[in-house]
């Protein structure tokens, strides 16, 4: 019997005439993987959404939603909190309390349980987890990827018989996100728990999900399998670039083959598809400009006397009219780098200049007026007016590479992700900077935004403009970058032009490096792939 | 207890119980135990009028948004009062009550005090500033419909609650020290205590110049929009 | 980790009220003794390294303190000598000397229930009057920290935008006024969210309980028991009047009447509770290391 049944829903949001879903309908059984695709106004969020009663947004619904053959919304006010949960995109926001412990508990303390079975049920989680180290700390003291561990506990403690996940890892760097990813799939996997998620990392979530749902326009494109089901939708153009790199390579080929989701599969059809294959891609060296945008020698830097040196003799340099992207982990000290370079913290030892002249000797803000500016992490960090119109007043948008005049009237905040990231790019280039660094840029984007962002930034940069990202985003870095360069405990250990610097990392790399480099090396991404490939298919 | 119908009545009993019966009891106080020592029977008082407020707050029902922007507001208040000199925390207060009603002004003001005190020290003074500061909210609350309409009342009302803080707390500062009232000790107090309190009236005035429109629009557009 | 830090934050809560209470009450010169010798007895003990600066200014505060009274307060018939026309007598100064005692060993007390009553602490005494204050307290306590650290990220934002036209005090308020308004913007919209994840977590469908890692344990009822028996002595006491003490307008002598002696013995006690409590701790410690 089916666990959750969605039978034709239609919902229109109170004061708008277009539905946002329309005719949706599907079912899934107890144990079942979903994941949910579509992109950004697809109605996903609104549809996952109506899973769970709690969370309905203001509107006209048709259809039924039902749990166990009862409509959710009929649900007993404590079975639908216990035996539904969500887990939402910012952990920052889904937390409450301002202890772990105490996080953990809240749920069973509104249900009213007693503090012994409360002890019990938090002990439990916090085994399962591995939360006992961290058990007493205070939220704000955690990483990013143990608050988003905690949030998916405390809903896991309820015990909830359907997992409902809203982007949980788009806020993560890719190894917590892993991790995080992993971790849901163990619940699936052993606890027998139905999970729905909505997820943009898809090369990690979709070999491990049974069942797609592909949502166009507020409809359901398609619903089935994994594997067929993402076969089939490699036929479409606007959902190819949600699929994983092998999908996407396997598309651009008409090939009797099977469809590959992982990078091994992928490895398997190149070797099944192609022959004759040469060493390695030609690349054409890149000249670049003599005139240096930005140049670190042997700089030295640390937060506080007593602490480690978080940078230790880091030395790079971006040309002018270049775009460098900045690899590596969490704590390789890349994002200090960029308050450095953005004259926001100074450093103790080495120089820094901008331009060809030393960061100290601009004064009076000059650094910042028509010369340097970064695109915070965070697009809501700059928003302080009530609509894009006010945002915006006084800023010359005709030059820009994008539009946003469209949306002129609605607030920043009811702005999705994508469309944030571009008004605040918006405001950090009304100071027409000659210098533009974006800071994890990607963070949190679907892939349609990403390569419509990519190309903002390459159109940036035939404008004249010299570009750094300091990113954890390999495909994006692959995409847009000219040169590369890895970060490692506050030292910059290799920098290379992209392809050459794909090419030669074996395990820092792109997808379709991983996939291709024991036959070819120098391939980063699919275009790339498919450019040298065609020539080589095995005859049958 | 039958509940009080008339909304006259019951306005004006909510009013009288903080401003008239809680100094009548520490006058009351006061001539009981002649010998000396008001500060603890004030101190009880304190208290006692702040747990007595929290009890009635428990049985209330509070809707989950309004109780996490009060939390919000109470938290960015206490961030606030680490701003040196210019501290928007009586502003903050004043405007959750305006806003957000009477109740909501108490517990912004009370619970900065309380909280803010781990930062700042907690000491016999920390009941009394979460009353001042509670009362500041309050009262804000009970005049909300006139403080929104004039901006010049508003500030009127910014430099009356500065002042008025600080007159409170040094009246607390005195007879804590002395064990009664003393006048001119009083008035020294009042007078060093002077640049604290140009500085409650200046930033209470500033900010509130400042905040009430766009933190009103802020407000509004989460009434509108979330129904808060 | 101390010992008197270990028992029931309700236990330790009564025992301050009880200790700093009856100091403030108390104008007898021995009592106010007492307090002083117990508070600052379990504060040495509880942080152990020298804390030569608190000491230092508490010292100065209590000069200054004493020294205030005489001379504004010219009641008292000993006149030491004159100033300014107004005599300046020594029960004025002996006044001073009590209050400043009472002040003081009121600080010391505080200092010590700060630091054992943490933030986790008093979000359980909230709980035990109201669950939701306590939700509230809980709430405000994880925003505190999340909200600094926004505000340094939109400080660092709006700088590197260029929004700082220069380097001046005008443009730098102008500057810090948007960061707060951003904040609140950013606070309101964020909490939106936060109290959806509590609806979806059950909140408000019932009646809550309010869970807490904290025990009433035997102990706990024992140092209760202790504190509220030998506090009652010495507030029955006062309040008949045995303790009562005149500094105007000649200060009264000390008699030790029988009533005084057992208020001093229970009050006595009562100060010396945690301290006793942290020695027998450290001694129980030493003997079993020595069995080991």
């Amino acid at each position: 019997m089916a666990i959750l049944e969605i039978k034709d829903v239609s919902f229109t949001y109170s004061g708008q005439n277009h539905p946002a879903l329309s005719g949706v309908s599907f079912s899934l059984e107890k144990g079942d993987f979903a994941l949910l695709c579509g992109a950004t106004g697809s109605g996903k969020s609104t549809l996952l959404k109506l899973l769970k009663k709690e969370l309905t947004p203001l509107g006209e619904l048709k259809g039924r939603v039902e749990y166990g053959g009862q409509s959710v919304y009929e649900l007993p006010d404590a079975v639908s909190a216990s035996c539904i949960g969500f887990v939402m995109q910012k952990s920052e926001q889904q937390i409450v309390t301002d202890k772990v412990w105490h996080e953990l508990a809240f749920g069973l303390e509104n249900l009213g349980l007693s503090s012994a079975e409360i002890r019990r049920r938090v002990a439990e989680m916090a085994c399962f987890f591995g939360i006992e180290s961290w058990f007493d700390k205070r939220v704000s003291e955690l990483s990013g990827g143990q608050k988003q561990l905690l949030s998916l506990a405390a809903v896991m403690v309820m015990q909830p018989d359907i997992l409902l996940l809203d982007e949980p890892t788009s806020q993560l760097d890719p190894i917590a996100a892993g991790e995080f990813i992993s971790t849901v799939a163990k619940l699936n996997r052993e606890l027998s728990l139905t999970v729905v998620m909505i997820e943009h990392r898809l090369e990690e979530a979709l070999p491990i999900s049974q069942k797609l749902i592909a949502l166009r326009e507020g409809r359901v494109y398609a619903f089935g399998e994994t594997r067929k089901t993402a076969c089939a939708l490699q036929k479409d153009s606007e959902f190819l670039p949600y699929l994983p790199a092998a999908v996407r390579l396997h598309a651009r080929f008409d090939t009797p083959l099977p469809c590959p989701l992982t990078v091994n599969e992928g490895r398997r059809f190149i070797e099944a598809a192609f022959d004759a294959l040469p060493p390695a891609a030609e690349i054409s060296p890149r000249v670049h400009a003599e005139g240096k945008a930005l140049e670190f020698k042997n700089v030295y830097f640390r937060y506080a006397q007593k602490l480690p040196d978080v940078l230790r003799g880091t030395s790079f340099t971006l040309y002018e009219n270049e775009i460098l992207c900045v690899l590596g982990g969490n704590g390789s000290g890349k994002s200090t780098m960029l308050r450095i370079a953005s004259g926001l913290s100074k450093p103790y030892a080495g120089h820094v200049s901008v331009f060809g002249k030393r960061i100290r000797d601009y004064k009076n803000q000059d650094l910042y007026k028509n010369c340097v500016a970064l695109l915070p992490q965070d697009a809501q960090t700059v928003f302080l007016r009530n609509s894009v119109r006010e945002e915006l007043k006084g800023v010359d948008t005709s030059a820009f590479p994008f539009d946003l005049t469209e949306l002129y009237d609605m607030h920043p905040y009811d702005l999705s992700g994508g469309q944030q990231q571009l008004l605040a790019l918006a405001k950090v280039l009304s100071q027409k900077p000659r210098l533009l660094m974006l800071d994890e840029p990607t963070k949190g984007l679907d892939a349609n935004t990403k390569a419509q962002f990519a190309n903002i930034v390459r159109q940036l940069r035939q404008g004249g403009a010299s570009v750094l990202i300091v990113t954890h985003d390999v495909e994006f870095a692959a995409e847009v970058a000219d040169r590369c360069a890895l970060f490692f405990l506050g030292e910059v250990v290799s920098s290379d032009e992209t392809r050459a610097f794909f090419g030669t990392n074996s395990f820092y790399t792109t997808a379709v490096s991983r996939m291709t480099r024991d036959r070819v090396a120098n391939l980063s991404t699919v275009d790339q792939a498919c450019a040298l490939l065609k020539d080589h298919r095995r005859r049958a | 207890m039958r509940p009080i119908k008339n909304p006259r009545l019951r306005k004006l009993i909510r009013f009288a119980v903080p401003w008239v019966l809680m100094p009548g009891l520490v006058a009351l106080g006061i001539a009981v135990f002649h010998e000396k020592r008001y500060a603890f029977i004030s101190l009880c008082l304190a208290v006692l009028s702040v747990v007595l407020f929290a009890s009635g707050f428990d049985k209330k029902k509070t809707g989950t948004r309004r109780l996490v922007i009060v939390s919000v507001l109470t938290a960015l208040s206490i961030v606030g009062r680490f701003i040196p000199f210019f501290k928007p925390v009586t502003a903050l207060t004043v405007l959750t009550g305006m806003y957000l009603g009477a109740e909501s002004g108490f517990l912004t003001g009370s619970l900065t005090a309380a909280l803010s005190n781990f930062y700042f020290g907690q000491g016999p003074w920390t009941p009394f500033q979460m009353l001042s500061w509670g009362m500041i909210g309050f009262v804000a609350g009970l005049l909300a419909s006139p403080l929104k309409k004039s901006r010049i009342l508003l500030l009127v009302y910014g430099v009356f609650a500065g002042v008025l803080y600080s007159f409170i707390m040094d009246i607390w500062t005195v007879v804590w020290y002395n064990g009664s009232f003393h006048l001119s000790l009083y008035l020294t107090a009042l007078v060093s205590a002077v640049p604290y309190t140009v500085s409650y009236v200046l930033s209470n005035v500033f900010f509130l110049l400042l905040f009430a429109r766009p933190f009103g629009e802020k407000l509004e557009r989460m009434r509108v929009k979330y129904g808060v | 980790m101390n010992a008197f830090d270990e028992f029931n934050p309700l236990s330790v809560f009564v025992y301050f009220l009880a200790a700093a209470g009856i100091a403030m009450f108390a104008s007898d010169p021995v009592l106010l003794s007492l307090s002083m010798l117990g508070s600052v007895l379990l504060y040495c003990i509880r942080t152990r390294s020298s804390q030569r600066g608190t000491h230092l200014f508490s010292l100065m505060l209590f000069i200054g303190l004493s020294l205030i009274n005489p001379l504004f307060q010219h009641n008292g018939v000993t006149v030491l000598f004159v100033l300014n026309d107004n005599p300046v007598t020594l029960e004025a100064l002996l006044y001073g000397i009590s209050a400043a005692a009472m002040i003081v060993s009121v600080l010391y007390w505080f200092r010590s229930f700060s630091a054992i009553i943490t933030s986790d602490k008093l979000l359980y005494l909230f709980g035990l009057v109201s669950s939701k204050l306590a939700l509230l307290v809980s709430m405000a306590l994880r925003y505190v920290p999340l909200f600094k650290a926004q505000a340094k990220n939109v400080d660092a934002a709006q700088r590197a935008m260029g929004q700082y036209r220069e380097d001046n005090v005008i443009d730098a308020i102008r500057l810090k006024l948007s960061v707060f308004s951003i904040m609140v913007s950013w606070a309101l919209e964020n909490g939106i969210v936060t109290a959806d994840s509590m609806a979806a977590r059950g909140y408000g469908i019932g009646k809550r309980t309010c869970f807490s890692p904290y025990r009433f344990r035997g102990k706990d009822a024992l140092l209760t028991i202790l504190t509220l028996l030998s506090g009652a002595a010495v507030c029955i006491l006062m309040g008949l009047g045995h303790l009562d003490f005149n500094y105007y307008p000649a200060t009264d002598p000390l008699l030790f009447t029988p009533a005084r002696a057992a208020a001093y013995g229970a009050y006595l006690l009562l100060c010396l509770l945690p301290s006793l409590i942290e020695i027998g701790d450290a001694l129980k410690w030493q003997y079993l290391r020595s069995k080991m």
